[in-house]
């Protein structure tokens, strides 16, 4: 248990006290970022408008330092979700304590711009739970966009539209807003180099995937009162889970979650896969949300229901469903304080498979994660199939084999007979001289080099790619010139290392995810 | 004649909106004018930051008179419903109201505390939950602060409230407390005590079968049927029970329900007049 853990009883005093001393201790950081999930003990039985400035606070005491990678996604996830005044504008002053300015930010501060204008509050953060009127939020994220610089070239249509509409605002922020756009009118090509990957998507292997046994039996009762339990509707094919709440006062969250929803059920239409994935959504609040409330909600936004879609209240509370899926949620009394934006497929054992959390996902990234599922189900149910890590194990080392053949391929008969008695294996002088193993050895290489991509992608770590494509440059550059011939080994000595590095970094990934 | 004529020309032509403002905004005229001037300027407050601080400033200004004070909110509130155009004000707006929520004049308090209630504000909720935990720092009553409260049902509120039903200030703030729990799922097993606590005064329980509706109606149903099928139960309890099964029972269980029927056919013919009425309607749903 943590220090902080323990202390979830702590007035709002006492946890600005902590905060202050947990910023002066540069290596405590890391509590810092804990509690900024929301199923954090400190947010228990907590009205919401105290939360707000509990986790303000620590958004601008994180940005007195520089924001890290890591602690980013907490504070666009304000950005692009957020709807309460303090928040946003902490995220949007925290946001530019971040090294140096991303395109990747651009759209989230239009986003946060565009959805809290008509909300412009004074704030203060001067003092914890200050509300004095130092700053406001629509001068924050001006100043967040100032500080983007060129890399809010990728908004600039949404900031000329501003310009063209203003409706309302005054005429000292739009005389910002039109500054920032004539700095960015002249058509510059941008030296940044690459988008930052946000970790707000996560993946499990199947042989890392948590077992669902403890919730199997778990009583959910569907908008038409028809009961089932967790293995009865989730076990046999994968699913899309999302949760929600009826009285959920933020409508970018689980109103616009559950509209999402239902073009997701459209999208499955149309592909022919609606009676092959399921979709559900859950409620956090079951003891509130009757049948009838989910059913109304979830028609009044397009879900589409059906034996295989459905809303679902768990029966006899949500506790066990909530520790099951580590849902980012937390109550006062019955009632959902806090929650972030959740999605989880599963597969056909009910097993989560992959996540989508705090960011707004795109429906048919969702989709295709869930069919990409089927497949992995199929390849369960035949017994002949090897599954996970050993086939991608085997799959290394053939591609590797290959690279090693291609190689060392002789040129010509003369040459192969040459190796031949070279290694004093006479007996295989009788295998006759395959001109056609060579291509075939060069598109196993080349398999081999994607099969390390597509890891290196999904890991996020590209030096494996890197190392075997360098592997297999100078391997193909040994066969062109007889001076470059040396050049084969050192393309194994790195096929060999990329190979290795992508197995390797797969198998951490998964561990960190697992214990994520 | 002559004077009359041009008093009706002059009162026919209305002010600009800078002489109304200039009225308002100006110590040296009669109470009664700045508030005529002010009820004037709604849609001309926010057009100039200018008129905009006037206003605020006789919002916050404890020496001026209240009625001026009251009517510069009332003109700001007005104005506040053009959203878009109020856009570039509301940053001041909403700073001002924190400030006069803490005024010494109690109905300018209250007001203001009105306004940022309803919009779910984290500032005046602080203050009406210290004020209902520390009864000397209350800005207001009891029942109100219950009442602003329930505007939000994130709010910290519950807790209190049950402190309140427990050991109530007041029958007032009771039943705001239990209002506010209406919303709260756990208070279910209250509301159908109360419910059944003879006991309790009408509106209280009515409240309850309102809440316990919200949160269980089928702990309703089968309270109502209770209540219903007790003779020495109240008239005004008894038709509510009665609404409750004609308008949200379970059609197919009550329609098989011969006891209730009976029972409630002879409701039909003696009791109250109001109870006469509401079952009535039920036998025209449910038959005989």
């Amino acid at each position: 248990m943590t220090e902080l853990e323990s202390n979830n009883s702590l007035s709002e005093d006492e946890f600005a006290s902590l905060i202050t001393d947990l910023a002066e201790r540069p290596a405590e950081r890391h509590q810092l970022i804990e509690l900024l999930h929301e199923d954090h003990p400190i947010y228990d039985q907590r009205g919401a408008a105290t939360i707000v400035r509990m986790r303000g606070w620590i958004l601008h005491t994180l940005s007195k330092d520089q924001i890290k990678d890591d602690e980013l996604i907490f504070v666009l996830e304000e950005l692009d979700t957020g709807i309460d005044p303090y928040l946003v504008a902490a995220a949007a002053k925290a946001l530019r304590s971040y090294p140096n300015p991303k395109r990747t930010f651009a759209p989230f501060v239009v986003h946060a711009l565009a959805n809290i204008r008509y909300r412009d509050e004074p704030v203060s953060f001067s003092e914890y739970g200050g509300y004095g009127d130092e700053t406001t939020i629509l001068q924050e994220l001006l100043a967040t966009l100032e500080w983007l610089g060129e890399s809010a070239r990728s908004v600039l249509p949404e900031l000329q539209a501003l310009v063209s509409q203003p409706a309302g605002l005054s005429k000292k922020l739009l005389n910002r807003i039109e500054k920032i756009v004539r700095s960015l009118e002249p058509v510059n090509d941008s030296t940044e180099s690459c988008c930052l990957r946000l970790r707000d998507r996560f993946t499990w292997e199947p042989r890392s995937r948590k077992s669902c046994t403890e919730i199997e039996s778990v009583l959910f009762e569907d908008q038409n009162h028809e009961l089932t339990t967790f293995a009865e509707f989730f076990k046999g094919q994968p699913s899309i889970v999302v949760f929600f709440y009826t009285r959920c006062d933020n409508p970018l969250k689980c109103s616009l979650t559950i509209t999402k929803l239902g073009r997701i059920q459209r999208i499955l239409v149309q592909n022919g896969f609606a009676s092959r994935v399921n979709t559900a959504a859950i409620t956090y609040d079951p003891e509130f949300d009757s049948p009838e409330r989910i059913r109304g909600y979830g028609e009044n936004r397009g879900l589409l229901p059906g034996p295989r879609h459905r809303l679902l209240r768990a029966r006899d509370g949500i506790d066990s469903v909530r520790k099951h899926f580590k849902l980012g949620v937390n109550f006062i009394e019955s009632l959902v304080n806090r929650h972030r934006i959740e999605v989880y497929i599963l597969d056909a054992q009910g097993q989560v498979a992959s996540s989508f959390q705090r960011i707004h996902w795109d429906e048919q990234e969702v989709v295709n994660a869930a069919i990409e599922l089927l497949d992995e189900s199929k390849q369960v149910q035949d017994p002949n199939s090897q599954i996970g890590h050993r086939k991608s194990a085997f799959g290394n080392t053939f591609g590797l084999l290959a690279s090693i053949g291609f190689a060392f391929f002789p040129k010509c008969p003369i040459c192969w007979a040459a190796y031949l008695s070279m290694f004093g294996i006479a007996g295989l002088g009788q295998i006759p001289y395959s001109p056609w193993l060579q291509p075939l050895l060069a598109t196993v290489m080349l398999i081999n080099l994607g099969s390390v991509w597509l890891r290196a992608r999904a890991t996020e770590r590209m030096i494996s790619f890197y190392l075997a494509s360098a592997g297999a440059i100078a391997i193909i550059s040994s066969k062109f010139s007889e001076s470059l011939k040396a050049t084969a080994l050192l393309g194994i000595v790195l096929t060999l290392a990329g190979s290795m590095l992508s197995t390797f970094s797969g198998r951490r990934q998964q561990k960190e995810l697992t214990s994520h | 004649m002559t004077t009359k004529r041009k008093a009706t020309k002059k009162s026919a032509k209305p002010r600009s909106t800078r002489a109304a403002m200039s009225v308002a905004i100006s110590k040296s005229k009669p109470v009664k004018e700045r508030v005529a001037a002010l009820a004037e300027v709604p849609l001309a407050v926010c057009e100039s930051d200018k008129d905009l601080q006037a206003t605020l400033n006789v919002l916050r200004d404890q020496d001026e008179p209240i009625e001026v004070r009251l009517a510069s909110l009332q003109s700001l509130q007005a104005a506040s419903f053009s959203v878009i155009a109020f856009e570039s004000c509301r940053a001041d707006y909403i700073a001002t109201l924190r400030k006069v929520a803490t005024d010494p004049n109690p109905e300018l308090r209250q007001r203001v505390l009105g306004i940022l209630a309803r919009e779910k504000d984290g500032f005046a909720q602080k203050k009406l939950l210290e004020g209902l935990q520390n009864p000397t720092k209350a800005l207001v009553p009891p029942e109100k602060a219950l009442q602003l409260l329930s505007y939000d049902i994130h709010s910290e509120a519950y807790s209190v409230a049950r402190k309140v039903v427990e050991n109530p200030p007041n029958e007032d703030a009771k039943r705001e407390a239990l209002r506010l729990l209406a919303a709260d799922a756990k208070s279910a097993p209250l509301f159908e005590k109360l419910l059944r606590d003879k006991n309790e005064n009408a509106e209280i329980r009515q409240i309850s079968a309102a809440a316990l509706q919200a949160l269980k109606p089928e702990k309703l149903q089968s309270n109502a049927r209770d209540i219903l099928l007790d003779d020495s139960d109240y008239d005004d309890i008894r038709a509510t029970s009665l609404t409750a099964l004609t308008q949200f029972g379970d059609a197919e269980a009550v329609a098989k329900d011969e006891t209730l029927k009976k029972h409630v056919g002879k409701m039909s013919e003696k009791g109250g007049a109001k109870v006469k009425r509401s079952a009535r309607q039920f036998m025209s749903k449910y038959g005989r």
